[in-house]
């Protein structure tokens, strides 16, 4: 056992351009596993690493409300029309529109019940140990430095190669991580 | 928008000194630290005392009921009501900020909006004791849920009162996902800075191993835009209908359409007022002087006077009801509360709420604390003052003269209000001490966009 095996190449940039830049030049150069750790969201760089996704986060929403929905308003006709049916006046037993309150209030709960669960999920968290965490100085990122990481699962890492083309972009320090 | 302002001279949403690395160091440290500021201590103090004022009016009115109380026939519902629709719409008003502004993309939203979600937490947990100390057997409030249950009985869906019920208890676990998902990334940031291994736990298992991957980032927008854009038109549903449980009952004074509305432009102000009162003691106990600035009180200030508008209309709509209508009913209570008993509350609350906030208009009041403070305070006293003219004068006249009565708060009613303030103080205290009072993530990246970096 000479060496430990490596998760990836990381290098740490103080400026965002010098990331963006980095990120545009490892994705033409055919570099597909490649996830930067930034302390604020940049529109411009997820659209160099990654390709557009259904937005499979508002769909399961949508799927949290409808069953928020159907649930609220079933349980509500199930109490009033079938389990305990009370004739008030003669007015019908499945009274709708009082029934819409609590229907909605339900339904949005669900809906953003599952808003949690779908970014825990897409997020793959909670996740309290990530090989990434090994960087050193990767505390900055998420304070004010910006992290590129290239993992060693992509058919082209090649750590030397990867090295060079960092360099080019004026990095605060470039480091191999052990996983 | 920013740009039009800056040249009329008003104050920059960030201060030329401020950078990313400031920001971070500023808030988080004051969550780090291991000893507590000398201010922070008088404070916890004084509502630690006043929380265990709330736990001996608690426990006496377990063994005695509330009999304790001033309620009686004709008024049954006294102050433990009122203050409960007074502090669900001041947790409603944090969420008004916080979700509403997001979805209009205020830039300024940002260094408020933790702190107005904190108070909306610590407010929703003052509001949701109210209704239980209310009932007459504390120990079955379980009765209201549904659930299966040997006497095979089910709560009334039907009634404005389960309505509220339901309102209540999603909107605070709503207001958990809520609070909770934005704070995630403040929370690593926090970890980060942590030097002790106790703190770096604690604060790592809070962050859930948060690592801010742009795959992180983009999920976390999505999902957090959608949550603000679900609880905007929901808060405004749980305080329309505090106020249908009201308008569904037939005394004068609360049978009214308006209702629903009226009592969401309560919020708006009220909510306002004590995000202001709340912006103002963090900024000055922790000298956030550069990250809270003078155009936040500005706009805060201009929000607020919105509110007040609001509620001026709807107060007006209130005098000319009942002699527009033909309810001898409603015009007896309206005249009775305008000039009756209760007319110092009534006409102390018209003033507090609808007179002086005017003041507002004067660019030079919403810019200085001092002024701003006291007006919220102000208007904080007046809405409560409401609250009581709602509840209590539309009960003290009702339809028929043999059901009239009058009501005075006793000592244990006054412990009560007294106790719920502390109860909501020292959740806020320790949130002070826990959790970061600015939303570091958001102000990152306005600070990014206004320097660059």
């Amino acid at each position: 056992m000479s060496e430990p095996p490596v998760y990836g190449i990381v290098a740490e940039f103080a400026k965002s351009e010098a990331i963006i830049a980095a990120a545009r030049r490892l994705r033409l150069n055919g570099f597909r596993r490649v996830e930067a750790y930034v302390p604020f969201p940049l529109e411009e760089l997820d659209r160099e690493l990654h390709p557009p996704q259904r937005p499979w986060i508002p769909i399961l929403i949508f799927v949290g409300a409808l069953v928020g929905a159907c649930y609220s308003y079933f349980l509500q006709y199930w109490a009033a029309v079938i389990s305990f049916p009370i004739n008030v006046g003669g007015r019908p037993y499945n009274s709708w529109p009082a029934f819409t309150v609590s229907s909605f209030e339900i339904t949005v709960l669900f809906a953003v019940a599952a808003a949690f669960a779908a970014f825990m999920l897409f997020c793959r968290l909670p996740l309290l140990y990530h090989p990434v965490f090994n960087t050193p100085d990767f505390d900055r990122a998420s304070q004010d430095h910006f992290f590129l990481c290239v993992e060693a699962c992509d058919p082209r890492f090649d750590a030397e190669r990867l090295r060079d083309i960092f360099a080019g972009y004026k990095p605060v320090r470039i480091s191999l991580v052990p996983t | 928008m920013s740009d039009a302002e800056q040249e009329q001279g008003y104050a920059p949403l960030v201060p030329p000194g401020l950078t990313i690395a400031k920001l971070n160091e500023r808030v988080s440290d004051v969550v780090l630290k291991s000893g507590a500021p000398r201010w922070w201590w008088v404070g916890f103090s004084f509502s630690f005392a006043l929380f265990l004022l709330l736990i001996i009016a608690a426990c006496w009115l377990f063994i005695n009921g509330i009999g304790i109380w001033g309620v009686d026939i004709p008024v049954a519902w006294g102050l433990a009501i009122a203050e409960y629709v007074w502090w669900i719409a001041l947790a409603s008003g944090g969420t008004i900020v916080s979700a509403l502004f997001y979805i209009t993309r205020s830039e300024w939203r940002s260094a408020t909006n933790r702190i107005a979600e904190t108070m909306m937490l610590c407010a929703a947990a003052s509001a949701g004791i109210m209704p239980i100390f209310h009932l007459g057997r504390q120990g079955l409030f379980y009765w209201i849920f549904a659930y299966p249950n040997v006497m095979g009985m089910w709560p009334q869906f039907r009634s404005p009162l389960l309505w509220d019920f339901v309102c209540v208890i999603c909107y605070i676990i709503m207001s958990v996902f809520f609070y909770f998902l934005g704070a995630i990334p403040d929370l690593a940031t926090v970890r980060d800075r942590a030097r002790t291994r106790a703190k770096q736990i604690f604060y790592g298992v809070l962050a859930l191993g948060w690592r801010g991957s742009a795959r992180h980032w983009s999920n976390y927008k999505t999902a957090y835009s959608i949550v603000a854009a679900i609880m905007a038109p929901m808060v405004i549903s749980v305080h329309s209908v505090v106020g249908l449980d009201f308008a569904a009952g037939l005394t004068p004074g609360w049978h009214s359409t308006q209702f629903p509305p009226y009592f969401f432009f309560g919020a708006v102000i009220s909510g306002l007022a004590l995000v202001i009162m709340l912006t103002l003691m963090v900024r000055w106990g922790y000298g956030l002087y550069d990250i809270i600035t003078e155009r936040h009180l500005n706009i805060l200030g201009k929000v607020m006077l919105t509110g007040s508008l609001m509620l001026t209309y709807s107060y007006v709509w209130e005098a000319w009801g009942p002699f527009y209508g033909s309810d001898v009913a409603e015009r007896t209570m309206f005249l009775e509360r305008v000039f009756g008993l209760y007319a110092g509350v009534f006409w102390s609350k018209t003033i507090l709420n609808a007179v002086i906030p005017q003041l507002l208009w004067i660019p030079g009041v919403r810019r200085s604390p001092v002024p701003l403070f006291l007006i919220s305070a102000g208007i904080i006293v007046g809405m409560w003052l409401e609250r009581f003219v709602i509840v209590i004068t539309s009960l003290h006249r009702n339809y028929m003269p043999s059901y009239w009565g009058s009501y005075f708060p006793t000592f244990w009613d006054w412990a009560t209000l007294a106790g719920s303030i502390g109860l909501f103080l020292t959740l806020f205290f320790l949130f002070l001490r826990i959790m970061p009072i600015v939303s570091l993530a958001e102000m990152r990246e306005i600070v990014y966009k206004t320097k660059g970096g």
